[in-house]
């Protein structure tokens, strides 16, 4: 499919040698749209949690320490940059790069957590994270070998090929992995159970927005 | 691999073995997934993860262009960054689970070598020596051993660690004298010496303090409350 057909007219390239980037509504929307959450983010507090106790009128609060919250912020912070990047990039190599970069941040940013069960679900993550990195990497690999070149702009000239369509399955069960949705989300689910609210739904937020755009790859190349 | 796309000067050869080694990049991948779903040890599932890894690297070496090799090396580093995010998120666990302290460079193994006592100290020397003299990535690989050999000795040997606060400061700069080595290749070809010496020496110096550092960011990691 054409690149002008998708996510409304194009509005420019910018060529950076071999890495051509290429402007649209639909782009710049999602764009702009992940860096204001992430500059909310980085001027925001974390929440706490406060669990009533049972039996008893005391509460109990779950905060969470200052240099938890630097790492903590830190991380979403880049996460979001990351997501940021992976929206506006032309180039499908360094989609990936930048989808296995969130995957790696995701699960740091919960790495300081107290909670065991919390850590016990970010390793399983981690491990389908890894493991999912084989059909992504290798699923971009598999494009540039069947049509010799990785930029999205010269991918939606060439007409899909059965291998191209097979490479691009391969490469849409490496990106549900590491973004954790549909049939790998229990992994992940139980990573959000710990205070820290803005910082924990940058999780969320960067794999909805790598599926948005990632559907929006596929249309174009296929 | 579409023919056309292929340059005329490769050897049919090389073109008939990509669906080979695509292949056994396939099989890699599913006999360590085998392993996975067999093993229950949360370590050895880690260890058997790597092997999907390693799998990763075999698919995408089987290109085999220079674009190819361009996504090899980030393949590699991801790889390695999340093996080593995971098995933070491990050891985190097992220190919760435990709730216990460990010290600085903390060894399962109780090391009683004889190479620890007798001439730690020249050996470390020697591995330097020879990291600076070989330069770049090899040089600072066996020099970051030196170094790590030398904290080690000491450790077994009960003495108290001197922890380089400066080490961080030197792997900023020596990653600035890569880059300007690198920016003087395009602007001024006529100096390449001088900036393929800049690039060799900010390697050497930025991979001997990373190997050299991992002792000292282990420490902070554990000291982590």
């Amino acid at each position: 499919m054409l690149i002008e057909s998708l996510g409304g007219d194009l509005m420019g390239t910018i060529p950076l040698g071999d890495i051509v980037l290429y402007l649209n509504p639909l782009h710049i929307f999602l764009f702009v749209t992940i860096l204001v959450f992430t500059a909310l983010i980085a001027m925001s507090r974390t929440e706490t949690q406060v669990e009533a106790m049972f039996g008893s009128l005391d509460e109990n609060k779950v905060a969470v320490g200052k240099k938890e919250f630097k790492h903590r912020r830190f991380l979403a912070i880049i996460c979001g940059i990351a997501t940021a990047g992976a929206m506006i990039t032309g180039d499908l190599f360094n989609f990936t790069l930048f989808m296995a970069l969130i995957g790696i941040v995701n699960i740091g940013i919960v790495s300081a957590v107290k909670q065991v069960e919390v850590l016990n679900s970010a390793y399983q993550y981690g491990l389908i994270a890894m493991m999912c990195g084989l059909p992504l990497f290798g699923g971009a690999a598999m494009i540039l070998a069947a049509t010799g070149t990785l930029s999205l702009i010269e991918l939606a000239t060439i007409p899909a090929s059965p291998m191209m369509i097979f490479c691009a399955l391969v490469m849409l069960i490496g990106v549900c992995g590491e973004s954790g949705i549909a049939p790998f989300f229990a992994s992940k689910a139980e990573m959000f159970r710990t205070p820290g609210s803005p910082f924990i739904l940058i999780i969320h937020l960067s794999s909805l927005f790598i599926i948005v755009r990632f559907v929006e790859i596929l249309l174009t190349i296929l | 691999m579409v023919a056309s796309i292929v340059p005329q000067f490769v050897p049919a050869f090389y073109q008939s073995t990509y669906s080979t080694a695509l292949y056994g990049g396939l099989i890699v991948a599913f006999i360590g997934l085998i392993g996975i779903a067999m093993e229950k040890r949360d370590i050895q599932v880690l260890i058997l993860t790597d092997i999907v890894g390693l799998a990763m690297l075999i698919v995408v070496a089987a290109v085999g262009t220079d674009l190819s090799e361009a996504l090899i090396l980030p393949g590699l580093v991801v790889e390695l960054a999340e093996i080593m995010a995971i098995s933070e998120i491990l050891i985190s666990r097992e220190m919760r689970k435990k709730d216990v302290d460990t010290s600085f460079s903390p060894m399962p193994l109780n090391i009683d070598m004889e190479i620890m006592t007798t001439a730690p100290n020249f050996i470390a020397l020697l591995l330097i020596g020879y990291g600076v003299f070989l330069s770049g990535f090899t040089g600072g690989a066996v020099a970051g051993g030196g170094i790590v050999i030398y904290v080690l000795s000491r450790k077994v040997r009960g003495l108290p660690i001197v922890v380089l606060d400066g080490v961080g400061a030197i792997s900023g700069i020596s990653w600035c004298l890569w880059i300007i080595g690198f920016l003087l290749f395009f602007l001024m070809p006529q100096y390449w010496l001088l900036s393929l010496f800049l690039a060799a020496l900010g390697l050497l110096l930025k991979v001997a303090s990373k190997i050299g550092l991992i002792g000292i960011l282990m420490r902070e990691e554990y000291g982590r409350k």
